[in-house]
């Protein structure tokens, strides 16, 4: 199978940007990732724009066009992809099998969201399905997880909490987080309650940013720079829907891990930082257990143990994650992958994993009966 | 009153009495499904109407304390139920009057009743499960 590899890639700050438009935001992040590849925009060859909410909350369709012109991108295949939260990933692994296919040459992947919206309310999966209509939204999904896996491996509040103040600590060293400043596990706890156990500060905030990346076929990205970062592994799974969930668990995590650590010829144990779907703080601790940093159950125990902060045995969210860098849907998984780069070329500032060599990005989108919808998992290596 | 509401969505559930669920089974796979496919998505045979059971036990539920959708009491509780008999777990409402009765595999009965809005903003049935007090754990 032909070899690729990432040769740019950029992003903007995370957080409320109301005066900047969404073709701005994922603009940016191109211009910036064109531009850190040393390529010109002639050379790339097909270009994927992930996005979420952009038809509902602003009418606006085929924006990866826009982004990518604005960009001097122009003439080639251009695709724009929804995949809920995983979005730029499902473009990542699009971009990536229009390269190993021997298609393409050379692809970019933007992706960009504007979600911070007056009155936008809880976000719910579609008026017309019946979990929506029977009063299922986003975070009594998780709540509903978060209680189970409490009472089933006693999981307790507290370790859910220092998810939150964890990820918070890491955004102090992130320039580009939406909250930085340092939270406890007291202020986590007695925040405003949203669905029991989590607390507003166990939710991530709603953002707007971009974020995109330039991949290559890795027989040609020496041409252009010479820190390339190979991708050993892109994977996307969708779900079961037995209607018999077990919902203390990530399947979805589980079965797509397997394939990407094979697919790598790596295991758990060979990682040395990772990026989560953390979009709860339950999420980051089920998302350990799926990934196979512990074994399910023990997740609340490992992000007690310290092992998951910077500093010790395996980062999980040096960025401050979606709990504290912000979480602009279609933007959020180019972003983990942004990091990614960021980490093995030694570029990651203060929270720079040292000697960081292989790296796991990890994101999960939407649910039905139980089961993850879209769940996508990507290893690099430098 | 009550029986001058539509329900949320049509044909999921029969107002009664009794309240009932209408699920399908595949009489192939001998799988059930609810709210009914079109068709089984494990063979493509078609799928027979069938009344899901009545009472199961809590999996699982979460209780939202901020604004609710639809006009739904505030707070209210919603989560899964495991149809035992029927080998599936939905996702339901729970009944909004006991909240502090809710508990992991607490036995738990079908109802219908006037319960916030629709996607039109008018009162609506939806089916929810009430926990039997004093009910096997």
């Amino acid at each position: 199978m032909r070899q690729v590899d990432i040769i740019g890639a950029d992003m903007t700050a995370f957080g409320p940007q109301i005066e900047t438009p969404l073709v701005e935001l994922g603009a940016r992040a191109a211009i910036g990732a064109i531009k850190n590849a040393g390529i010109k925009p002639s050379q790339i060859n097909i270009g994927f724009f992930a996005n979420m909410q952009a038809g509902n909350i602003t009418g606006e369709f085929t924006v990866g066009q826009n982004i990518l012109w604005e960009a001097g991108v122009n003439r080639i295949p251009v695709f724009n992809v929804e995949n809920a939260c995983t979005s730029g990933a499902s473009a990542f692994n699009l971009a990536w099998t229009s390269i190993i296919s021997g298609m393409y040459d050379v692809a970019i992947v933007v992706g960009a969201e504007k979600l911070v919206v007056p009155n936008l309310g809880l976000l719910q999966a579609g008026a017309t399905e019946l979990n929506v209509l029977e009063g299922g939204v986003v975070i009594t999904n998780f709540a509903s997880r978060a209680n189970l896996h409490m009472d089933t491996f006693g999981t307790t509040k507290e370790q859910l909490a220092m998810v939150a103040v964890k990820n918070r600590q890491h955004a102090g060293m992130n320039p580009l987080a939406q909250f930085r400043k340092p939270i406890t596990v007291e202020e986590v706890l007695n925040a405003p309650m949203m669905a029991d156990p989590l607390t507003k500060l166990s939710c991530c905030p709603n953002a707007d940013g971009g974020a995109a990346v330039v991949l290559c076929a890795a027989e040609l990205s020496n041409r252009f720079t010479s820190k390339p970062i190979h991708v050993k592994a892109s994977v996307l799974v969708s779900g079961i829907y037995d209607q018999l969930p077990d919902l203390f668990k990530f399947e979805e995590d589980l079965r797509a891990g397997s394939m990407a650590y094979e697919m790598a010829g790596l295991g758990p144990e060979d990682l040395h930082v990772v990026e989560c779907h953390d979009a709860f703080t339950i999420c980051e601790i089920m998302h350990y257990e799926g990934l196979g940093l512990c074994p399910v159950g023990e997740g609340g125990r490992l992000v007690e143990s310290g092992a998951t902060s910077l500093g010790g045995k395996i980062p999980v969210n040096p960025t401050g994650g979606l709990l504290s860098k912000g979480h602009p849907l279609g933007a959020t998984a180019v972003a983990q992958i942004v990091e990614g780069v960021r980490q093995l070329r030694g570029e990651a500032g203060d929270r720079q994993v040292e000697g960081a060599k292989v790296y796991l990005a990890e994101c999960m989108g939407a649910e039905k009966f139980g089961d993850a919808k879209t769940c996508t998992i990507i290893i690099l290596q430098n | 009153m009550t029986s001058e509401l539509k329900p949320v969505k049509e044909g999921i559930f029969e107002v009664g009495p009794p309240p009932r669920l209408r699920g399908a089974i595949c009489p192939e796979c001998n799988q059930k499904f609810f709210p009914r496919p079109m068709v089984c998505p494990h063979c493509l045979g078609e799928l027979q109407d069938v009344y899901l059971s009545t009472e199961g036990k809590v999996y699982t539920y979460a209780i939202l304390r901020v604004k609710p959708p639809y006009k739904l009491p505030r707070p209210y509780a919603v989560g899964w139920v495991h149809l035992e008999a029927d080998g599936i777990k939905i996702h339901t409402l729970f009944d909004p009057e006991k909240l502090s009765d809710l508990d992991f595999g607490r036995q738990v009965t079908l109802r219908v009743g006037a319960i916030g809005v629709d996607n039109n903003g008018d009162s609506c049935l939806r089916y929810y499960f009430t926990p039997q007090v004093g009910g096997e754990q």
